[in-house]
């Protein structure tokens, strides 16, 4: 059996940036929940640098361990977000495409209709991490749905938590 | 080493506001405003809701005056106390004496600090607050006799005997029982110093932290702000706040205070800069 989850790559995540308050703390919540669901074995993680730490962060705050990748992997910890552009105040400013582009990836990602993915090269102008969500087709198959578990753009980068099992 | 003051305890990086409470009709500040007791009692309202840790509550100016005897001072402070305490459980209530037969009937009615200002002065005091369970705030004072000004004093090293004179009094408080985690050292800016003094002593207040003891201030709208920026009482805020960043960043852990929310916007921020207190909410570029 094979089990996917995908996360953001939000540095806010990280312990090194903790601050008093918890700026992110229904994300964090629902991040360790699907990790969790990964079980305590090891986990290959698909993502770019900034996200391998994440990733790590994560592993390391629910119990699991990262592995390279090798031919028996079947638990995977993918990085990847949404574009960064969604309102005045995200970081790369508002851009009237961002919203039907994330549309159009959620659509992608919940369904995993590999052919229905909106254009990457588009996305990373739109400041969407999509390094680790590029390789997804390697390891989901094709039409198996996703659990939402977090969907939202707190500071005008769209968020998800999605698990898939096949 | 965890700081515990009477029947509350704090962690090694926390720091806190002590926010002055006169029970004085003459106080160099307030001249009085807080003389009566219902005024008093909403100054203490005020500093909680503000934030204060600490409320050091005094019956007598530091400043020389009319003599106020033991009783007068026992009258202005011990019904007061214990008005306070019912009040407000979880505050910590110091009072500012160097009298022992106060510091015992303050402890007795539940302060938690006894805040002796004075250096010991009375050498029971010591007595009075172990059997009271108290701490002690051990100041520095070059011997003076209480209610003095300073007059063509001079020292060697004023951060030298200022180290010397806290440590060996704070010996003297643990000798007599008061737990070592209840007992605080002050330098006492404007105390037995001129200006210049309470000037190096707050340059080089990262010597008396690292005795180990926890170092409180009291800067707060004092003379050597007023004489070094050539201000009145009343207009010291902002000197007070510049003194307050550079103890802060030395490593003081209590700060006795007038003005409780400047203050601990000042010190939250220093801390943060010394890298001793994360932020309060980071997501900036981190999203």
């Amino acid at each position: 059996m094979t089990r996917v989850v995908l996360v953001p790559g939000v540095l806010a995540l990280l312990p090194e940036y903790a601050g008093l308050e918890d700026p992110v703390a229904e994300l964090r919540a629902a991040c360790l929940d699907a990790v969790a669901w990964l079980g305590s074995g090891p986990v290959e993680i698909l993502a770019d640098p900034q996200g391998e730490r994440v990733a790590r962060a994560l592993l390391s705050a629910s119990g699991g361990f990262e592995t390279g990748l090798r031919p028996s992997s079947t638990t995977y910890l993918v990085v990847g977000n949404g574009t960064a552009c969604r309102t005045e105040k995200a970081p790369g400013h508002l851009d009237e495409r961002a919203a039907a582009y994330d549309d159009a990836l959620r659509a992608a990602l919940t369904s995993s209709r590999h052919a229905n993915w909106p254009d990457i090269e588009l996305g990373k102008g739109l400041l969407a991490s999509l390094d680790g969500i590029a390789r997804l087709p390697e390891v989901v198959p094709e039409g198996t749905p996703a659990q939402v578990d977090y969907d939202d753009d707190p500071y005008g980068v769209q968020y998800w938590v999605l698990r898939w099992q096949a | 080493m965890t700081l515990r003051l009477g029947r509350h305890t704090f962690t090694d990086d926390a720091t806190l506001m002590m926010a002055i409470v006169n029970r004085t009709p003459d106080s160099f500040y307030d001249q009085g405003a807080t003389w009566a007791e219902d005024r008093a009692l909403e100054r203490v309202a005020l500093v909680v809701a503000q934030g204060a840790e600490i409320v050091d509550i005094g019956g007598i100016k530091a400043a020389p005056g009319v003599e106020i005897s033991a009783a007068e001072e026992m009258s202005r402070v011990v019904d007061f106390v214990a008005r306070v305490r019912a009040a407000y459980p979880s505050l910590v209530i110091s009072v500012d004496t160097w009298r022992a037969s106060v510091a015992a009937a303050v402890c007795a009615v539940g302060a938690d600090v006894i805040n002796d200002a004075w250096g010991g002065a009375d050498p029971e005091l010591v007595d009075a607050a172990a059997e009271g369970g108290a701490a002690v705030i051990c100041t520095h004072t070059g011997g003076v006799t209480p209610r003095t000004r300073p007059y063509r004093i001079e020292y060697d090293d004023v951060v030298a005997a200022a180290i010397a004179d806290t440590v060996a009094y704070a010996e003297r408080a643990v000798a007599a029982g008061v737990p070592r985690e209840s007992v605080v050292i002050d330098p006492a800016h404007d105390f037995g110093k001129n200006t210049f003094h309470s000037l190096e002593i707050t340059r080089r207040l990262d010597e008396m932290v690292d005795t180990g003891y926890p170092v409180l201030v009291s800067l707060s709208n004092k003379d050597f702000v007023g004489e070094t920026l050539d201000l009145p009482v009343g207009e010291r805020l902002v000197g007070t706040l510049a003194a307050t960043a550079v103890c802060a960043l030395a490593g003081a852990r209590i700060y006795r205070v007038h003005e409780v929310v400047e203050t601990r916007q000042v010190v939250d921020m220093v801390s943060s800069i010394a890298g001793r207190r994360p932020p309060r909410r980071a997501i900036r570029g981190l999203q």
